[in-house]
């Protein structure tokens, strides 16, 4: 092999590390009392987005920041039938993740899946997109997926689904099978977004 | 940050859409749809064998999102491969890739239609198995082979295509089925509608070669033959029981399995050379190779 080709994948490998650093950044974990999941960061005075079926019906939710601080949460709204949820945590200042643009998604992109399964912190499974949209085999029509081919697990509940550039695409969410998961759009976390809580600046 | 990985990710996300225009939707069973590649513009359509449950009125949808009909023309289980007619015109004819290009560890993209839109998994080549049979070259890869993508292409990096795969030829393995294959056996099926292969008419065990002929031929053992069909090739060709088959054209024969490969890939109807050991001494006959019903 060439030093170009050697220099290429070591590019190629500074660049995945580099956009799993910046996903880390924002990255929280989420126990609640008897389980646990990921979320991320979306504003920087506490607001946190994750699965609903990660916080649902539980009252003692504590959220672990990346700067290590175990703070409690409080939640502002749930939709068990998105299957989204928005905690806030008492704290400002905080690191935030890119919102990318889930509709610019082509099937074949590359994506990293970051979560805590097995309660191994932030770890990381890459592959790339299957499809999006509402007519996906598995899925029943009418709710917008984005279909992955790489190697999710449950404990990936609710982490952020970034592109090549680390920008937030989707939450983990489900998977069918071992080597396929699915993930909410984040267009879908929005509208959620918008709909339960306002525009973002009344949150605070 | 650099941009290679971004540039990896739009790479592939623009191979899946390019080689996508060659790729259609295949309605030819009750559940869920499958997939298609265009063999020709003029409306010729391969998928697998085993998601083609009804032979007419199949619904293809193109990647313009029109739906035409069509008609099979034929089918090969053993490769599970189908052709498809339709009137279609003007359709994208995807690159192929040579079987000698493919080398294990290669990235590839197994791409599907199962829907309007074209969907892709990644994976990498993991081995290749030729059987016997000389037309049988397939690649075993670690795609996942998402629901629907059966019938659809297995390309490499570039976009050309490697084979079509299959979730069906081996239990929990996604193989596809090479170039090579695929041409061979959409080409029977286009031109006879089954595939053709060779037939003799002899029965064969195999025996090893006495030692001088061993020596001559370079090779230990061939096929004996144990018996012979009336009117078969075979007999007309006058080769006679106790006659050992030792090479039919420029396939050397040393057991059963060797030469049914050798007459899978034999033309039908057409002469071919077979050297046989009779009595210590090499001979060789002309055969006219039949049809195996």
């Amino acid at each position: 092999m060439n030093q170009e080709v050697l220099s290429l994948l070591a590019s190629l490998n500074a660049d995945m590390a580099d956009a799993i650093d910046r996903v880390h950044r924002s990255l929280v974990h989420i126990s609640n009392g008897r389980g646990a999941g990921a979320g991320t960061i979306w504003h920087p005075d506490g607001l946190i987005v994750t699965n609903a079926h990660v916080v649902h019906g539980r009252h003692d939710l504590k959220v672990s920041l990346p700067d290590g601080r175990r703070l409690p949460a409080r939640l502002l709204a749930a939709d068990p039938d998105r299957d989204l949820a928005a905690l806030s945590v008492d704290a400002t200042d905080l690191p935030t993740i890119e919102i990318g643009d889930s509709r610019q998604v082509r099937p074949g992109q590359w994506v990293m899946a970051v979560g805590h399964p097995w309660g191994i912190q932030g770890s990381v499974t890459s592959g790339v997109v299957i499809g999006s949209g509402d007519a996906l085999p598995e899925m029943r029509p009418g709710r917008d997926w984005i279909a992955l081919s790489l190697h999710m697990r449950p404990g990936h509940s609710g982490g952020p689904l970034v592109d090549s550039q680390a920008r937030l695409i989707g939450i983990n969410t489900m998977i069918t099978g071992p080597d396929v998961g699915f993930a909410i759009p984040v267009q879908t976390v929005k509208l959620f977004l918008k709909e339960a809580l306002g525009s973002r600046e009344t949150i605070v | 940050m650099s941009d290679i990985l971004k540039t990896l990710s739009d790479a592939m996300a623009e191979t899946a859409e390019r080689t996508g225009q060659s790729i259609v939707q295949v309605n030819a069973r009750r559940r869920l749809p499958a997939t298609g590649i265009v063999w020709s513009a003029d409306g010729v359509i391969v998928t697998s064998h085993h998601v083609v449950e009804t032979e007419e009125r199949i619904r293809i949808g193109l990647p313009g999102g029109q739906v035409v009909e069509g008609t099979l023309v034929g089918r090969d289980p053993s490769t599970d491969v189908a052709v498809i007619r339709t009137n279609a015109s003007g359709l994208t004819v995807p690159a192929w890739a040579e079987a000698s290009e493919v080398r294990v560890g290669h990235l590839a993209l197994a791409l599907g239609r199962p829907g309007d839109s074209v969907q892709a998994t990644l994976g990498v080549v993991s081995a290749f198995s030729h059987s016997a049979d000389e037309h049988k070259y397939f690649a075993q890869t670690d795609v996942v082979m998402y629901p629907g993508f059966s019938g659809g292409p297995l390309v490499n990096v570039t976009g050309q295509v490697i084979g079509m795969n299959s979730s069906a030829l081996m239990r929990g393995v996604s193989l596809a089925v090479q170039t090579p294959s695929l041409k061979h056996v959409v080409g029977s099926l286009l031109q006879h509608g089954k595939i053709r292969r060779g037939y003799l008419g002899v029965g064969v065990q195999p025996a090893h070669l006495p030692a001088a002929a061993a020596e001559h031929l370079g090779q230990r053992s061939g096929a004996l033959v144990v018996s012979v069909e009336e009117n078969s090739p075979a007999e007309k060709a006058g080769l006679y029981m106790g006659d050992t088959v030792v090479a039919l054209n420029d396939h050397r024969i040393e057991d059963m399995e060797s030469l049914l490969s050798a007459l899978g890939s034999a033309a039908v109807g057409e002469a071919a050379n077979l050297k046989i050991v009779r009595a210590g001494q090499v001979h060789d006959l002309s055969v006219v190779i039949g049809e195996r019903n």
